[in-house]
Formats: structure tokens, sequence, C-alpha cells
């Protein structure tokens, strides 16, 4: 895929805008599931979807997802705190629910799973009223365990639906290494028990990802039906902000924070010539000051009052 | 005036809604050229099949149920067939945890219109017949309704088709094909959240729903003989209560006799039971009454099936202990 040097530079300010929030919500809240080391697994992910697209996010991007869909950030941060500026004022952690109006289904109960078919779903609503849109489903290796994972791409392939599903593989779920619990090791190479083209593709490089998931895209707008992407990536964080239990290989982690995403892009952007390294430094400076208004912004921002309970509100 | 099966009744209300609204198609497991088990979805594959609009799945209930979820999400109003409601364990997350949550927690932005029908119930199949409703009455946002005839099936199935919420519409199989009845033709809708008095009375109210609302109506019969004039509210939907309709006609007799078919312990009969302690406490003369069945699982043989579930006679015999004060 060829892409434009534009494009180029909007998958790295969504890198490092993606690193920029977490390190800004990370400071404030010790329980932010953090995504460092992950950049380039969302950014291309998510980059490049079209308005009436819907995506079912991993809770690590939802934010990026949000953003990439055209919410605000100082709405979006606001909703951490669940400030009454929030997209739906404090009813929900934005950390894990985008706002439905940009297309984004959240992890609203807290069991991951589900949105693999609530995705699934509104892509089968696509192709009822032929619309040329897509769903995204994105989980965790852990989640590819689940059952929800397999009634998804079984249900998907068979009516051939125009849905992609992105495996976010970080190799650890919490606690739990994919290679222990992940029989088989690929997720990827599931997809051809599912009849649908699967790739595993190096989830630390932004233009594989983008390249991958927007091949994808493209069959899946024109009726091609679902695909599965694999990105293999690296959660160089714990599983949250106060996690202090690792039970990675010291070594292991090392190796992979050495080959961080973002340095890797920017090292080839300048490789390239597709940007001179004060334009780099600059959309990093902007993008850190981007999210430190809009978090103080968001910090500001006022509390809900007792009205936006709304009991009467549960019911549409 | 046509006359239908409670089946055929609300067959017809899915096929009027789908000829009505393109937005509404139906899925699940065995509902297309085989026309769904009991017949739930006879004839509509031939009328809608070749649109797409009539979708067999594979057997993945929290999936399909989830995709169902995602279709409304996007704007789409699915009929989930969940075949029975045994397998309501299986979808709680998606119908109910989620599917009930996302309109409050979005803010009103996103709308789930979805039913999800269930067939259940003692009755001439001697199998899935657990009567598992009332877990949802923990979970909010979504509405429970449980027709006790043709007609309602078919007024309520096309109100719950109109909701823009989760909606659990029962179908008991202890009337799905007992007999004909008269059946309104076209627009006929029955509000979700509207009590019926089936029966007026001054003696002793009895609310039910479903077969039990049948069976109370037995009873009401057989009270009469004894000169007890019992009132029958038929509840229609569960969830949400018509508080209205209850309370007025516990005032008006002061006597309350609760029947449900779920097991005792935990079934929505409570919630009428308490919502009449509370707030119409004062009006009472007796003690409220429950009649339900055991806490123990279905049971299989037709002389065990007769000693769990409620019939006329015990609802009879608990009306009469709760206005004469005597066994």
């Amino acid at each position: 895929m060829n892409l434009g040097n534009q494009t180029l530079l909007d998958l790295y300010r969504l890198m490092v805008l993606t690193r920029a929030i977490d390190g800004a919500i990370g400071k404030e809240d010790g329980h932010w599931h953090g995504l460092e080391g992950e950049e380039a697994t969302v950014a291309g992910t998510y980059h490049g979807l079209a308005p009436g697209d819907v995506v079912a996010p991993h809770y690590r991007g939802s934010l990026t997802a949000a953003i990439a869909k055209g919410a605000d950030l100082r709405r979006l941060l606001a909703g951490v705190f669940g400030k009454a500026t929030s997209y739906n004022r404090g009813r929900y952690r934005s950390d894990v629910c985008g706002p439905a109006e940009f297309g984004l289904i959240g992890l609203y109960s807290g069991a991951l799973g589900p949105p693999l078919s609530y995705a699934t779903g509104a892509a089968l609503a696509f192709k009822l009223d032929a619309k040329p849109n897509v769903a995204l489903a994105v989980f965790g290796d852990g989640t590819s365990s689940r059952g929800d994972c397999h009634e998804a791409m079984n249900l998907a392939s068979s009516l051939k639906l125009p849905v992609v599903f992105v495996c976010q593989n970080n190799q650890v779920a919490i606690s739990t290494l994919a290679k222990d619990r992940v029989a088989g090791q690929s997720v990827a190479d599931r997809a051809l028990g599912y009849g649908m083209p699967g790739l595993s593709v190096d989830g630390n490089d932004v233009l594989a990802v983008h390249g991958a998931v927007q091949d994808a895209v493209g069959r899946a707008r024109q009726g091609g039906g679902p695909s599965l992407i694999e990105a293999l990536t690296f959660r160089a964080s714990g599983h949250f902000v106060s996690d202090r239990i690792e039970t990675r290989e010291v070594k292991e982690v090392a190796a992979w924070k050495a080959r961080d995403p973002i340095t890797a892009f920017r090292k080839r952007l300048l490789a390239d010539g597709v940007a001179t390294q004060t334009l780099l430094d600059g959309i990093a400076a902007e993008a850190l000051r981007e999210t430190e208004a809009a978090m103080a912004a968001a910090k500001a921002d006022r509390e809900p009052g007792a009205d936006v309970l709304g009991a009467n509100a549960v019911y549409a | 005036m046509p006359r239908q099966t409670f089946q055929e009744a609300t067959v017809a209300a899915i096929a009027e809604e789908m000829r009505r609204d393109r937005n509404v198609f139906i899925m699940g497991e065995d509902i297309g050229p085989f026309g769904g088990p009991l017949k739930s979805c006879q004839g509509l594959w031939d009328e809608f099949g070749a649109e797409g609009r009539v979708i067999d799945t594979p057997i993945s209930e929290g999936g399909f149920v989830g995709a169902g979820v995602g279709a409304a999400f996007a704007g789409k109003r699915p009929i989930v067939d969940l075949m029975f409601l045994e397998f309501l364990g299986l979808v709680v997350h998606q119908f109910g945890l989620d599917g009930g949550a996302m309109h409050y927690y979005s803010d009103g932005k996103a709308k789930i219109p979805l039913v999800l029908r269930a067939k259940y119930g003692v009755g001439p199949f001697h199998g899935h017949a657990y009567d598992l409703h009332s877990w949802l009455l923990n979970v909010p946002g979504v509405k429970v309704v449980a027709p006790s005839n043709a007609a309602d099936a078919k007024g309520l199935m096309k109100a719950a088709i109109r909701d823009d919420n989760p909606v659990l519409f029962l179908e008991h199989m202890g009337l799905y094909h007992a007999g004909r009845e008269d059946v309104p033709e076209g627009e006929h809708v029955v509000p979700l959240g509207k009590a019926e008095v089936k029966r007026p009375g001054r003696d002793v109210t009895l609310v039910a729903s479903a077969l039990m609302l049948k069976r109370a109506l037995a009873a009401a019969t057989a009270l009469a003989k004894d000169g007890i004039e019992a009132e029958v509210v038929d509840l229609r939907t569960v969830v949400p209560l018509d508080k209205p309709t209850l309370l007025a006609s516990v005032r008006k007799t002061g006597r309350l006799v609760v029947v449900g078919e779920a097991v005792k312990t935990g079934s929505s009969s409570n919630e009428v039971v308490a919502v009449v302690a509370e707030e119409a406490f004062a009006a009472l003369k007796a003690p409220i009454a429950r009649v339900a069945p055991p806490d123990v699982p279905v049971p299989f043989h037709g002389a065990l099936e007769k000693a769990y579930l409620p019939d006329a006679e015990t609802i009879a015999r608990a009306a009469r202990r709760a206005v004469t004060g005597m066994n």
C-alpha cells in the first residue's frame, strides 16, 4: 500500500498522541490500563475509518479509536474522571467506553468477548441495508480464548459480513502469558477454520498493521466478507499503572522496549525523507501540549449533579 | 375477526411488522425453511426469506443475541428467536447487562430495539419448561412481556417490536397451540406496561400472567360458586409493572394472591408483593399470599408436574384463606 506523506504523518501523530494520553492519564489514575508499546497496533488499526463505520475496540486503545473517529479529546479525558462535560455525563468511564455517537461500542458490562458479536451484528445491519460500511472488532490474546470469539467469527464468516477482527496480541492477559494459554500459538491461523483470510503482522510496525487492516476493510466494504488480523505487539507496561506484578522475563521486556514502535516509525520517516527531525519533534510537542491542555481543562470541568443519575433515563 | 392460536397470532404480528418496517428482521436457530421449533416462525421464510430478513443462525446463542444487540445499535429492529428460555443464561450478558445498559450509559445516544422471543412453561412438551424470566428483574433497562392469550400475544408482540428497548417476549408452550381465539385484524397494539382486569370482583385480587392467568380465571369461577368474588388481574407486562392497576385493585378488594410459574424464591411475583406491601399496606385486610411452584427443578413425569405447578384448586384455596382467614 502506497500511503501519501500526509497519511504517514497522521499515523505518527496518532501514535504520539496515544502515548501522550497514556502518560497523562497514568499520572492521574493508578488504575489506568496503559498501552505503552502498543501504539503502532492501535493507530494503524483505527486510522482511516469512515464516519458510519462501527468499532468495538480493545480497552487498550479505546481512546485512540474515539479520537480517530473524530471525538473531542477534552470530553474524552473528562470522561476518565466522569465529569459532567464528558460524552455520557459521568455515567460510565470513557477510557473503556467510547461515545456511541461516533459509532463506538463500549465495554459496558466489563466482560471481554461479547463486543465481538456486537460488531458482527453491526456488520449484519450494514449488509441488510446494503451500506458500504464496516465494523471493527478488536480484542486481545486473552479474549481470543472466549467462546464469544469463536461464535462471532463463525457467524460473521458464514453470513459473509463486513467485519474485520483484529487481535491486538500483546502476549499477556493480566498475568497469564499467551504462550502458556493460547493453544496453537497463532490466533491468525484460526481464520483457515472459519474460511476467511487470516494474516499475522508485526504489531510494532504501524505500516504493516495499517496496510493489513485497510486491505481487509476495503475487501469488506466491497462485499468480500470478514478477515482476521493478528498484530503481534507487547505490553511494555503493567496490566494497569500501579500493577507491580511482572510475570514476564526481564530480558524479554527489555528486548521489546528496545523495539519501541514510535522510535522505529520515527527512524523510518526520517530515513525515507518523509519528514525532518524538526517536523516530527513539532508534532510530538504539539500532541503533548494538546493533551496537557485538554487534561487541565477536563480536570477543571464540573462534576455531574445528582440529576444525571436519571432514574427515568434507563429506558429509551 | 380471524380465529388464531397463540402461535399463529404471534407470527401474524411479526409478519405485519416486517411488512410495515423494513428494519425489522428475525434470526435464530432453525427458523428458516424449517419454520422454527413448534412453528414459531411458520411462513416467514416464504414471505421474507428471499430478502435476507429471516436468518438461520448457527447454534451460538450468545453470538447471535449479541449480533442482535449490535444490529440494533446500528439502527435495525431485530427479533431474535432464542428457542427456549432455558438458554437465557447464555445470553444474559448480551441481552441484559449490555443491551439493557447501552441507552443509559451512552446518555441516550444508543438505542437497542430488540425483541428476544423465548418458549417455556410446563405444557404438552415435557421439557424446556423452566420459567427463568425473574432473573432479569435485577437488570435495569430490559422489559419482560408474558401474554396469556392469542389476542394479547399479537398486540404485545407488535408493541414489543415498536419499543426502543430490549424486550423479552415469553411464549408459553402450554398456551401455544391450545385452541383458537378471536384475534383483531391489522393495527392491534397492546401497550407495554399495561395490566388488564380480566374479571372484576370485590373480595380478593388474583394477580397472574400467561398460563397462570388462565388458571386464576378458573379459580375465580370456582370461588364465585362459594360467593367469593375474585378480581383477576392479568399483568401482561411483568417489567415494568403496571402499579396503578395493581394498587387500585388491591385498594378495592383489600386482599392479594399472587400466582406465578417461576419457583417461589426470587420470583417476579415477589416484586408484586413488595410493591403492594410498600404502597397499599393500609388497604390490606389479610396477609398477602403467594402461589408458586416449590424451589425444585422442573420435574418430568406428568404426576410430578401436576404436584409442581399451581392449579385452579391451589389458587382458589389460597384465595379462600385470604377471604375467610381459614384453610
